[in-house]
């Protein structure tokens, strides 16, 4: 084959491997971009793991194993992200705070997280209520990706 | 309302004609019980209250025009004019602003001392008995007989003070006479509190509101009998509180650390809490367990709370919701409830505990311990009890305030600060509009802990909350030791408490191991842990 075929027989959405290896590099607003471009792109972004790794890319040493069942069961690390990680890593480092360390930020937020599930079951017997109150409203309003 | 009339006479005489003074007027609040107001009469005079709006602003033209007219303002009122009717405010006015206005036809009259009587002095406030207004007014009629031709009788009025001050100052003039069971007083200044407070920036305006109700209760003698209402939606209001701010997010999280490191290495740990309400401290903990190095311990809770009036079992179904979420994230879990009126009825035995359960115990209390002190012997009974259950670690959450001193004044005193600073830091931290469910929720939470503090007596009085110092005086002498809360409760603290607004307004404090969270310099909280003394 010359360069030129080879070229153009190349397509990223059949090496997956790549493409999420790319993917996982992203920020969550570029992952929300890359959601709209393909059903294909789209599925893959919404992979729970893709967000693990965005949660915990800067932890080091990783976070222990149990905490992918707790998370997965509280509804997932996409929305832990968007719920908790985000805001709660936004508003400690633009603030005049000392940074605490990665590992109390996470700890924090898992917390938090397990506060948003609780509330959500608090409210399941509820019918009709308004603007479902959570406290983590504080934070942000979560934004579907 | 407050007047000065002695100071007012002197600045009279040294106002001149340069005036960048301001005329402070107000809205009145249509009064329930229409015609007269009822400031103006006690001083003697007869103002419609419909009319006050007028009248207050012909007060202002008159302090305008006699602000420019100079020589001859000077002239035009030192002239002997006859006044008809002092008491009639709106007609004077009329009659001083139609002088100024050569075109309109009306009986022309100048009275310096109503002119001067009738508006409001602030530079400082003080109760104003009757009598001595009345032998006030009384000397300045005299006095003005001879107008002098230095002295303009200008409406002045010097505002000195932000119409915050003055609030307070009406209500510690208030609770002075609350103290002194001078209630006809009281009520007047009661009602006064209701006029300026309209002027006050919004933190001010919730507090003296709440606390003109508790005042209002106090003189009235209304105590009204909250237990039945108050276990039905008193969860409610804590939940609203607990989501408008970081109060009780610290308390918890605060708490939860020194339990989490008291148990470490239990396999298995029993909670008793002493106020489960909805259980919003639990499922943090529970995590914590849950991702422990090592594995969960099995954990068992036990919530005590009060009664409810329809005798649905609101305890049970708090337990169910935690048992679900223990399920979710692995954790073995058990639940108790136990039903009291107060915690001073719960006898040892129910607990079922035994020392052959090998169970790790932490005892924990959120803003519980302080109503016992309304019943002789009920803070002893309940630190037994807490003695004989052998607990590894007992968590102890309180008001960081003396709301319990024996002087009404005292206490009054220590409430207002406690309860503005309060009010103070939920606005400026912006987390909720306004006009919001939790903002008003928490109004009504806060407001019946201030209802509390004033109005009632007794075993009623139940909001009783002492101050850090006190609780390591009583800790210390039934036999506890503390326990320090340590770096890993300070940090997260500090983490929480920069995720809310306020800029730098909330603060942690480490206080010889206790930590405490503050708004500004003010602390309002304070998390400490024991445990028993040894040996």
């Amino acid at each position: 084959m010359s360069m030129e075929e080879k070229r153009g027989k190349f397509c990223i959405n059949d090496n997956m491997d790549v493409l999420i290896e790319i993917l996982k590099r992203l920020d969550d607003r570029s992952l929300g971009v890359a959601a709209c471009v393909c059903r294909l792109w789209c599925a893959l972004t919404r992979n729970d793991a893709l967000w693990e790794h965005l949660c915990f890319r800067h932890l080091s040493p990783p976070p222990p194993d149990g905490v992918r069942t707790v998370v997965v069961a509280l509804g997932g690390y996409r929305r832990l992200y968007m719920v908790c990680v985000k805001p709660v890593l936004s508003r400690l480092r633009q603030g005049k705070l000392i940074r605490m360390g990665t590992r109390h930020e996470v700890e924090l937020s898992l917390s938090l997280f397990c506060v948003d599930y609780y509330e959500r079951l608090l409210l399941g017997g509820r019918i009709g209520g308004a603007d479902s109150p959570s406290s983590l409203m504080f934070l942000c309003k979560a934004v579907n990706v | 309302m407050k007047r000065d009339r002695d100071r007012g006479n002197t600045e009279v005489a040294a106002a001149g004609g340069s005036s960048t003074r301001k005329l402070k007027m107000w809205e009145e609040q249509p009064q329930p019980d229409a015609g007269m107001d009822e400031l103006f009469a006690v001083l003697g005079y007869k103002v419609k209250s419909t009319d006050m709006a007028d009248v207050a602003e012909k007060l202002e033209q008159l302090e305008m025009a006699m602000g420019t007219t100079t020589e001859d303002g000077v002239s035009l009122l030192s002239t002997d004019t006859v006044h008809y009717n002092p008491s009639d405010l709106s007609g004077w006015v009329d009659s001083m602003l139609s002088e100024f206005n050569p075109t309109q036809i009306g009986i022309s009259g100048h009275e310096s001392s109503p002119c001067s009587s009738n508006l409001i002095y602030d530079d400082d406030l003080r109760a104003i008995p009757g009598g001595a207004i009345f032998s006030n007014y009384d000397n300045k009629r005299m006095k003005l007989q001879q107008p002098s031709p230095a002295a303009v009788p200008t409406a002045v009025l010097v505002d000195s003070q932000e119409p915050g001050v003055r609030l307070v100052h009406t209500l510690m003039a208030c609770a002075e006479a609350v103290q002194h069971n001078n209630m006809k007083l009281a009520n007047a200044l009661v009602k006064h509190v209701g006029v300026i407070s309209s002027f006050t920036n919004r933190s001010y305006e919730k507090s003296c509101y709440l606390f003109r109700r508790g005042f209002g209760r106090k003189i009235y003698k209304i105590y009204p009998n909250d237990n039945s209402l108050e276990s039905s939606y008193s969860d409610a209001l804590q939940m609203h509180f607990y989501e408008s701010g970081p109060y009780l997010k610290f308390a918890h999280f605060t708490a939860n650390q020194a339990i989490l490191e008291a148990f470490s290495g239990a396999s298995k740990v029993h909670v008793i809490d002493f106020s489960l309400k909805q259980g919003m401290q639990w499922p943090a903990l529970m995590q914590a367990l849950a991702l422990r190095p090592g594995g969960p311990p099995s954990f068992k809770l036990t919530g005590i709370g009060p009664p409810q009036p329809d005798n649905s079992d609101a305890l049970q179904e708090v337990g169910w919701k935690l048992a679900r979420l223990a399920d979710t994230i692995g954790v073995e879990f058990e639940f108790k409830g136990y039903v009291a009126n107060s915690l001073a009825d719960l006898d040892v035995g129910i607990f079922d505990i035994s020392p052959s359960n090998d169970e790790s115990i932490a005892v924990n209390s959120v803003f519980e311990l302080h109503r016992l002190m309304a019943r002789p012997g009920g803070i002893e009974r309940v630190l037994n009890l807490i003695k004989s259950l052998n607990p590894e670690i007992v968590t102890i959450v309180e008001q960081e305030a003396n709301h319990n001193g024996v002087v009404f004044l005292d206490r009054f005193n220590e409430a207002l600060h406690y309860y503005s600073t309060m009010f103070d830091s939920l606005e400026t931290s912006g987390l909720t509009r306004p006009d919001s469910q939790d903002s008003l929720m928490t109004e009504v939470y806060l407001g019946r802990q201030i209802c509390n503090v004033v109005a009632c007596e007794g075993v009623e009085r139940v909001e009783r909350h002492e101050t850090l110092a006190q609780w390591r005086v009583r800790m210390g002498s039934a036999g506890f030791d503390p326990v320090h809360l340590g770096s890993n409760a300070f940090k997260q603290a500090s983490m929480l408490l920069a995720l809310f607004g306020g800029g730098d307004g909330f603060r942690v404090e480490e206080n010889d191991g206790c930590l405490m969270l503050g708004w500004h310099t003010r602390p309002l909280i304070a998390t400490s842990a024991w445990r028993l003394r040894r040996g």
